[in-house]
């Protein structure tokens, strides 16, 4: 039986009068690939941001393996995927990957960045500024940062926005990969195609609150009208 | 630890490729040198003389605001502020990462601003330019720091050119006071006051201390 990972428990949130997660309740086994599913607005990036450690709950708990989001155990487990590539353009794509490599401080981080870099199949383009790159190759760069620490855990927010279908369906056949590899992905997304072929457990949120969650395989029809009902049902 | 020369590594790099920072320090500390010289009248009389520490530590003030400025808003490029804040570490070290590069970036604008100075206010830097450049480095750290750690605070706000001089000028007041005095004393070729050096030291570790520990909070959302 699989352990739990990731454990909400009454999970909110609040900026000044908004609410944006209201009393959420997850359970994340290690292993799993999380859907999130849900309008704009509906809490998603909040809750990511919340496991990462980028957001402390304004109530509720949410712990990785027992250790609260925020603390450096935690952090240490998670890589982050954003909207952003948290790149920098001034930078070539080897020395954003050594930088991050020397943040999670990395034993090696010229040899990690080039492992990664070999991995994307972006060697011969390492030493070029970030600023060059296309939207794809650069969320190609931001996954290998995201994984220079070697995590177990990994958050994406809308990785498939502006990518074309072909970097679309490359991105989703290296998020496979590494779900088939035992990492644990959790994947904010409005792609509700790519959700149903990657995701093994939805969550679809609603202003704050969970309006669906559902575990097993979906065919992208059903999760569609799950996603659809779910939000004309929600309040 | 390793995280700050990270940060150090980083930060000047991006500034010896794009320069944008150390430009506009530089040339606005210039301008200021010149406006002050313009403006006083008679050229370089005693009493002007008598005033060039405080007009130097206001150039110094202006010019650090604008490079203080822009140590985060680059941050906000692609959400690297995020990247940053995930790092696994006290998030005090990413504080000491940047006021670091800040004070580099900032020491190679004083150093030609304070040459300039000399030249246009008649003032013999040279023999006694260590003690010179020791108590501007003990100026500028706690500068640095106080500046850096609201300029964090500001890039998070809507008015952030507007909030980081309405945050830092009232906390350096102790600070200057000290560093101008201290500065007064060794051009007028009289023994620094020790109470002016102390005043420096003491600023300078609670500014690091407070922003260090309380820097944790500051990257959250």
């Amino acid at each position: 039986m699989s352990r739990a990972l990731i454990e909400a428990r009454g999970l909110c949130k609040r900026f000044g009068h908004v609410e944006a997660l209201a009393g959420l309740d997850l359970t994340l086994n290690a292993g799993e690939c999380l859907a999130l599913l849900g309008p704009n607005g509906a809490g998603k990036s909040t809750l990511l941001r919340i496991i990462a450690g980028l957001a402390r709950p304004s109530d509720g708990s949410l712990s990785i393996d027992g250790a609260a989001a925020h603390e450096r155990t935690a952090r240490r487990r998670i890589g982050y995927i954003g909207h952003a590539s948290l790149l920098y353009p001034e930078l070539s794509a080897r020395e954003n990957l050594i930088f991050a490599g020397r943040l999670y401080e990395v034993a090696d981080p010229h040899g990690r960045a080039d492992q990664l870099l070999s991995e994307e199949g972006l060697g011969d383009v390492g030493q070029r500024p970030v600023s060059g790159f296309s939207r794809g190759m650069a969320q190609r760069i931001a996954i290998a940062r995201g994984l220079v620490h070697e995590p177990d855990v990994l958050l994406l927010d809308e990785p498939f926005t502006g990518l074309d279908r072909r970097a679309a369906r490359r991105l989703e056949n290296r998020l496979d990969a590494l779900r088939q590899t035992g990492h644990t992905l959790i994947l904010v997304t409005h792609d509700v195609a790519s959700a149903a072929r990657l995701a093994q457990h939805v969550l679809v949120l609603s202003e704050g609150r969970t309006v669906h969650e559902s575990r097993g395989p979906l065919e992208p029809e059903a999760l569609e009208r799950i996603y659809v009902d779910a939000l004309e049902d929600a309040p | 630890m390793r995280v700050a020369a990270a940060i150090f590594w980083k930060d000047l790099l991006i500034e010896w490729r794009s320069r944008d920072r150390v430009v506009a320090m530089l040339l606005f500390s210039l301008l200021t040198v010149m406006v002050f010289h313009f403006s006083l009248p008679g050229g370089a009389t005693a009493k002007t003389q008598a005033m060039a520490p405080g007009l130097l530590w206001i150039a110094y003030v202006f010019s650090a605001l604008f490079g203080l400025g822009r140590s985060f808003s680059l941050e906000l490029e692609n959400d690297a502020l995020s990247g940053l804040a995930l790092a696994p570490t006290d998030r005090g070290w990413i504080l000491l990462g940047k006021v670091s590069a800040n004070l580099v970036i900032l020491g190679v604008a004083q150093a030609v601003t304070a040459l300039v100075f000399a030249l246009v206010f008649d003032l013999t830097l040279l023999p006694v330019a260590p003690a010179f450049a020791g108590i501007v480095l003990l100026g500028s750290l706690g500068l640095c720091t106080v500046g850096t750690f609201f300029s964090a605070i500001a890039v998070q706000t809507r008015f952030r050119e507007v909030m980081l001089p309405l945050l830092l000028l009232p906390v350096l007041w102790p600070l200057l006071l000290a560093a101008v005095r201290a500065t007064s004393a060794l051009l007028a070729g009289e023994e620094v006051p020790s109470e002016a050096i102390q005043l420096l030291i003491v600023s300078d570790a609670t500014y690091l201390i407070v922003s260090f520990l309380s820097f944790d909070f500051i990257l959250d959302d």
